[in-house]
């Protein structure tokens, strides 16, 4: 996802006629649109719940921009929110980013909807949840509340909720929109909010009709319509306790990065316990995780034109687990996919050539190569996942990178090519993004004795 | 009767003169038998004239440049004519022959037409291209095109047609023969030489799991084609073979370095080998079954060498890292 606004509603544009129906395409934030309330007609005698909301919140809302030092001037813009009277408050860690990894070259300043602005410090990250807190120099300022029934996720869905920002840096806004519940599929919780969310709106609140707050602006789903994503308060008032009880604000850079090798070894436990199960494809049996935060398509090449000479049918599980690290950086996203690849007029050298061109072993970037990532490492052999007659011999690669910046953190796939028969075989392939190296082996492992066929 | 012969630097003849005075004289002058138009000969240079034992001599009449069998660095101021050595003046080589210069035999023509050959070419060609054809049949996934065949066999055909052309013409200039039958022969072996090793890599790297033969294929195939070199330097003639040796294996070092160097920065921009993984009918695997424990142990193994390319600082543009 891209660093600054612009970039950011470009390739929101961009993506919302492009977007693939297995790929969920998330857009942050960080900078964008408002569809103004003014459509709706408010009444001139009784002001609308929105409008007496907005009322309360110039003091406590605000505008969170990234400067370039040097420069003083903005390369980011979003939006937060006043949590505490001392003046800590929340935003998104996309909103920054910048200023947590290469604090030297960034600062963070704060325009208020009351037109108050000055310095603010980075003092606490949550890079799973996308949070931050930062300092504002504040004393007995007005500040937001945690609604307590959405901490205690007692909100019922279609309850109207109201979220503000500024986006696309044009103004302080309010808009409504409904909750939705917690979205699905989703390793991360987040809450679907039905409303139009918009760059330059990423760490606002989103409040109830009494102001209290439900969630943080997050993100939205490229491609759908008002299909938005809050981060539940719950997450924001862990992080607030936390940043209250540490004394010294701790290198964020390696909070970072620490966190980061905390979520995905915690992730990594979470797929190995749900385990695999078994999906048929043709003769094969192939694994299939059971963890309900994948979403699983299946493609097929049958009615295909000219008519394909041989049957392609794919089956691929994509973990929604990408997160967002730096501007240019996104890891974490795991993805298993098998094609059933058998022929109908190929021979076996050109199946062979079919097969050639559906297992190279490619690993997905998440960031530029030079920035963070080792060059890659391989190995294939041809192996014997098991001594019964149910485990077809495979040709399996395995390549790996190292990540520079984070230690014990690896981009893995492997793939495995059937070599029982010369005239079908199942492509398996199994791709996991800055995951521990052990885990990702015992992953492996455990994927490939999945591998089996019922003759 | 005496013959002087004027020749060219590549000793063919280039004139011929016939004295039937038992003297010749040689020289840039009007007065002689054979006028010769070189600066830095004398207006009366040579003297060539009987001895009193009867065999031709040939006298330096005083020029300031001197005369000189070929070859040699000394002045010669009288050379006894044996009708091979030629004798050179200023900048022109000359050669004189008795009348009596014994001529060698008649040599034996060969028969008009050499077909075998030509159909030996050609029937290596039909095969060269037969499995070209087989090799694009048996890659083929999709719709099969006639294009697919045409467009590459035609490239081949002409690529070898004017490969041998280029080394019949060079053959031509340096030799005086063109042999474009026999360049056109060993530009053929050359294409049948990478052709089968390409294929037969393929199969190597897959049945005995190499996959570093993909990586190094530059090395072999430049290496045929400066053998493929050599070989037409040989056809043009048999004269300093080890020069020529030489230069095609120093060209080719050259070449290999110049890859490896490119390949080696493709790598540390990329991160990844270009090469591709080729899958083969299974029944192609020419080693056992590796145990799933053991092939885990050596991805283990990978680990330690991923830590230590971290431990290493990024690469800087252009930067070779292997």
């Amino acid at each position: 996802m891209a660093c600054g606004w612009r970039g950011l509603v470009l390739q929101g544009d961009v993506l919302a006629v492009l977007s693939a129906r297995w790929l969920k395409a998330l857009g942050l934030l960080l900078a964008i649109v408002l569809v103004s309330a003014s459509s709706v007609p408010s009444s001139r005698s009784a002001p609308s719940a929105a409008e007496s909301i907005y009322a309360a919140a110039p003091a406590r809302l605000l505008q969170i921009r990234t400067l370039v030092a040097d420069a003083g001037r903005q390369t980011s813009i979003g939006s937060g929110f006043l949590v505490s009277a001392d003046g800590l408050a929340i935003t998104n860690y996309h909103v920054v980013s910048q200023v947590a990894l290469e604090p030297k070259t960034y600062r963070l300043e704060y325009v208020g909807a009351d037109g108050s602005r000055g310095e603010a410090q980075l003092v606490g990250v949550d890079l799973p949840n996308d949070l931050a807190i930062v300092r504002l120099e504040k004393q007995d300022a007005p500040f937001f509340t945690f609604d307590k029934a959405a901490i205690e996720g007692r909100l019922a869905k279609g309850e109207r909720i109201y979220s503000m920002g500024n986006p696309l840096d044009i103004g302080f806004t309010i808009t409504e929109g409904i909750y939705n519940g917690l979205a699905e599929h989703s390793y991360n919780e987040r809450i679907h909010f039905t409303g139009a969310l918009n760059p330059g709106m990423s760490g606002g609140p989103a409040v109830t009709g009494e102001g209290d707050v439900v969630g943080i602006n997050v993100s939205t789903r490229w491609g759908g319509q008002l299909v938005s994503f809050l981060v539940p308060a719950r997450f924001a008032a862990a992080l607030l306790q936390r940043v209250r009880e540490q004394g010294a604000v701790p290198d964020l850079r390696a909070e970072v990065a620490r966190q980061l090798v905390a979520w995905r070894s915690t992730m990594s436990a979470s797929l190995s316990k749900e385990g695999f199960r078994s999906t048929a494809l043709g003769p094969y049996r192939a694994p299939e995780t059971a963890a309900r935060w994948f979403n699983c398509w299946a493609r097929t090449n049958a009615g295909a034109t000219p008519k394909p000479r041989a049957s392609i049918n794919t089956t691929t599980c994509t973990g929604d687990t990408s997160l967002f690290v730096a501007s240019d950086l996104n890891i974490g996203a795991i993805q298993l996919s098998h094609s059933h690849i058998k022929t109908i007029d190929l021979n076996q050298f050109q199946l062979a050539t079919l097969l050639t061109q559906h297992s190279q072993p490619r690993l997905s970037g998440g960031g530029s190569f030079r920035k963070w990532y080792t060059a890659e490492r391989c190995h294939e052999d041809f192996v014997g996942a098991g001594s019964t007659s149910g485990h077809p011999p495979l040709r399996a690669t395995w390549c790996a990178r190292a990540y520079r910046e984070f230690d014990g953190l690896y981009d893995v796939v492997l793939v495995a090519v059937t070599q029982d028969q010369g005239s079908e075989a199942l492509v398996s392939r199994l791709s996991l993004q800055a995951v521990a190296y052990e885990d990702a082996m015992g992953i492996g492992k455990r994927f490939l004795e999945a591998v089996q066929v019922v003759r | 009767m005496i013959w002087v012969e004027v020749l060219s630097r590549q000793h063919d003849i280039a004139a011929r003169f016939r004295i039937a005075s038992p003297e010749a004289r040689i020289g840039r002058g009007y007065d002689n038998d054979v006028i010769v138009d070189d600066p830095y000969v004398a207006a009366s240079h040579l003297r060539v004239f009987r001895d009193e034992a009867g065999q031709l001599v040939a006298e330096d009449m005083g020029s300031v440049n001197g005369t000189f069998l070929d070859g040699h660095k000394s002045r010669s101021a009288r050379i006894v004519i044996n009708g091979k050595d030629t004798i050179r003046i200023g900048q022109t080589t000359i050669r004189v022959r008795d009348v009596s210069h014994e001529v060698e035999r008649e040599r034996v023509a060969p028969p008009d037409r050499h077909v075998l050959p030509i159909v030996l070419a050609v029937a290596l060609a039909a095969a060269l291209l037969g499995f070209y054809a087989l090799k694009v049949w048996l890659t083929q996934t999709g719709e099969p095109r006639a294009s697919n065949y045409v467009t590459p066999i035609l490239t081949i055909v002409v690529t070898i047609v004017v490969w041998a052309g280029i080394w019949a013409l060079l053959s031509r200039i340096f030799s005086g023969r063109s042999r474009f039958l026999h360049n056109l022969f060993i530009a053929l072996a050359c294409a049948a030489a990478l052709l089968i090793y390409v294929e037969l890599a393929k199969i190597a790297a897959f049945a005995w799991t190499l996959p570093s033969i993909g990586a190094y294929e530059y090395v072999a195939i430049w290496s045929i084609i400066a053998v493929t070199c050599f070989f037409h330097l040989h056809a043009i003639g048999r004269a300093r073979l080890w020069l020529k040796g030489t230069i095609v294996a120093l060209l080719l070092v050259a070449m290999i370095a110049v890859l490896a160097l490119q390949q080696s920065e493709a790598f540390s921009d990329s991160g990844r080998q270009q090469a591709t993984r080729q899958l083969m009918p299974p029944s192609f695997r020419a080693v056992p079954l590796q145990d799933e424990k053991a092939f885990f142990g050596d991805i283990a193994k990978l680990k330690a060498t991923l830590d230590g390319d971290r431990a290493k600082p990024a690469p800087a543009p252009g930067e070779a890292s292997q």
